[in-house]
């Protein structure tokens, strides 16, 4: 191998991109040839050169700008332009056309349509209108022939719609009851019930914040559902709940704000469950609250 | 949730799933476009249109390729537009803004280092001037190719993946890049 050949691999050595063979023949020339070793020296001074020239991404830099990006998304979404709003409505997804283009090739589809129309018109439609607001996803549910020969679809179209009012209004408390119980999010599920908090005076809340207690399968949400409850603590259903969640829920964290909610109010209902915690509860706290209050109530510890 | 589940969520419309995919690449995106372009706002520009275009086109992904030789294609896409653009070398202000407050590109760069490699703080200003005026001259195919490969890490068979070309073409690109950065610093090594 030549001193000529090993210079030109020099800086792919550095890299590793060469094969081992490539490789195994450049060090067996470095070793034997001073003159390349040099090279190889500045060639690695070079490429410490770089690094030191390397553009810091400033901390934060990341985080800001992915802060933009989904507030731009946010702000598409809620007000789409007229072409998404357009290609939403018809179905259509363009993949091969730049964005760009796009509004382009639909005025082409509408010259093409309005002069074959002229070229072969025919009868308006008059079985068809539609009447639908701008949807944001469609579902055939239901289709049907008819003896006519036509045929009959029934289409589920889901629509999004802004609604703002206080957690007080009728209609907004029962969509924020509905969206606790929203399998898909459990998001949207604690920041219902957390909004839901300040209207736990009412039956209908509470009983969802007991449900919600009982049923989440998100300890985020349940510890969120705990909060609320604390004001209807002495009340004998939330005890009630209390009591059960206490014995099966999985989680420590809800044990722990259940066993400090129910102990607020003491009494010889709660003694049997408190006695039961010490016996088979791992978790300290829990069972230290249960010592505490069996003691403060000259209650025994255990059951004879 | 791995990558392919939180593309598979964000196809199908999470957006706490797909921000959880601009997560995973936005620094390396970020890395990419500022040492290309030299520039925060630039670079930030860039983020923006790769992210969006991503969003909007994130249903065609098929996973014929990875998501990142995928991401990088659009990246790169824009960023090879943008240095085309530059006809004429603009000179970039030495200090820019940050949510931390002003910052000079040099005084950051020399922090950063300083902990690292004492060489490094040796050597002058002049010659990351020069660096950067040599980077400025290179062609735009030559400059991404060695951005990847320098400061991305990325393999040359990957980065041909991304440009769409083959990993010899990639290594020649290289070659040519390398070559005219030696002979420029030669002096200064």
């Amino acid at each position: 191998m030549t001193c000529d050949e090993t210079r030109k691999r020099l800086s792919f050595f550095l890299y590793g991109e060469l094969s081992f063979q490539e490789e195994e023949d450049t060090e067996a020339h470095l070793e034997q040839c001073a003159a390349c070793r040099l090279e190889m020296e500045r060639e690695r001074a070079l490429q410490r050169a770089f690094d030191a020239s390397e553009m810091p991404v400033v901390p934060g830099m990341a985080a800001q700008a992915r802060r933009e990006l989904m507030a731009e998304i946010a702000r598409r979404r809620d007000h789409p332009g007229f072409w998404q709003r357009w290609m939403d409505r018809s179905g259509l997804r363009w993949r091969f056309v730049s964005p760009a283009l796009q509004p382009i090739g639909a005025l082409a589809l509408l010259l093409v349509g309005y002069f074959g129309a002229r070229v072969h018109p025919w009868e308006a439609n008059p079985g068809f209108a539609e009447s639908s607001l701008v949807p944001v996803a469609s579902r055939v549910r239901y289709v049907e022939p008819e003896a006519s020969g036509k045929v009959r679809i029934v289409v589920e179209d889901a629509r999004q719609r802004v609604l703002t009012g206080d957690p007080s209004d009728d209609k907004i408390r029962k969509l924020l009851m509905a969206a606790t119980q929203d399998p898909a999010d459990p998001g949207v599920r604690v920041e219902s019930v957390n909004l839901l908090t300040s209207q736990s005076d009412s039956a209908e809340v509470r009983r969802t914040m007991l449900w919600v207690l009982q049923h989440d399968s998100n300890a985020g949400v349940r510890l969120k559902a705990l909060e609320s409850l604390k004001a209807s603590a002495g009340e004998p259903e939330t005890r009630e709940v209390l009591s059960k969640v206490l014995l099966t829920d999985k989680n420590p964290g809800v044990r722990t704000q259940a066993i400090d909610l129910l102990t607020q109010h003491k009494g010889v209902q709660i003694v049997g469950i408190l006695q039961e915690l010490m016996r088979r509860d791992d978790n300290g706290y829990v069972r230290y609250r249960c010592e505490r209050t069996l003691h403060e109530m000259d209650a025994s510890e255990g059951t004879f | 949730m791995e990558e392919s589940a939180l593309i598979r969520a964000a196809q199908a419309g999470d957006e706490r799933a797909f921000e959880e995919l601009v997560r995973l690449y936005d620094q390396s995106v970020l890395r990419l476009a500022m040492n290309l372009l030299r520039s925060p706002e630039d670079a930030n520009d860039i983020y923006q249109e790769a992210f969006l275009r991503v969003y909007r086109n994130l249903h065609s992904f098929r996973f014929d390729c990875s998501f990142h030789t995928w991401l990088y294609r659009i990246v790169t896409n824009l960023c090879l537009d943008a240095l085309r653009k530059r006809k004429v070398r603009r000179e970039e202000p030495a200090q820019f803004a940050t949510a931390d407050g002003v910052l000079d590109r040099m005084d950051t760069i020399e922090d950063e280092r300083a902990h690292g490699n004492p060489q490094r703080n040796l050597m002058s200003v002049e010659l990351k001037e020069r660096i950067q005026a040599i980077l400025e001259g290179l062609t735009p195919r030559e400059r991404m190719v060695f951005e990847m490969r320098h400061y991305q890490g990325l393999r040359l068979r990957a980065i041909g993946e991304v440009l769409g070309t083959s990993e010899e073409a990639a290594k020649n690109c290289l070659f040519r890049a390398t070559q005219k950065m030696r002979a420029a610093l030669g002096d200064f090594l």
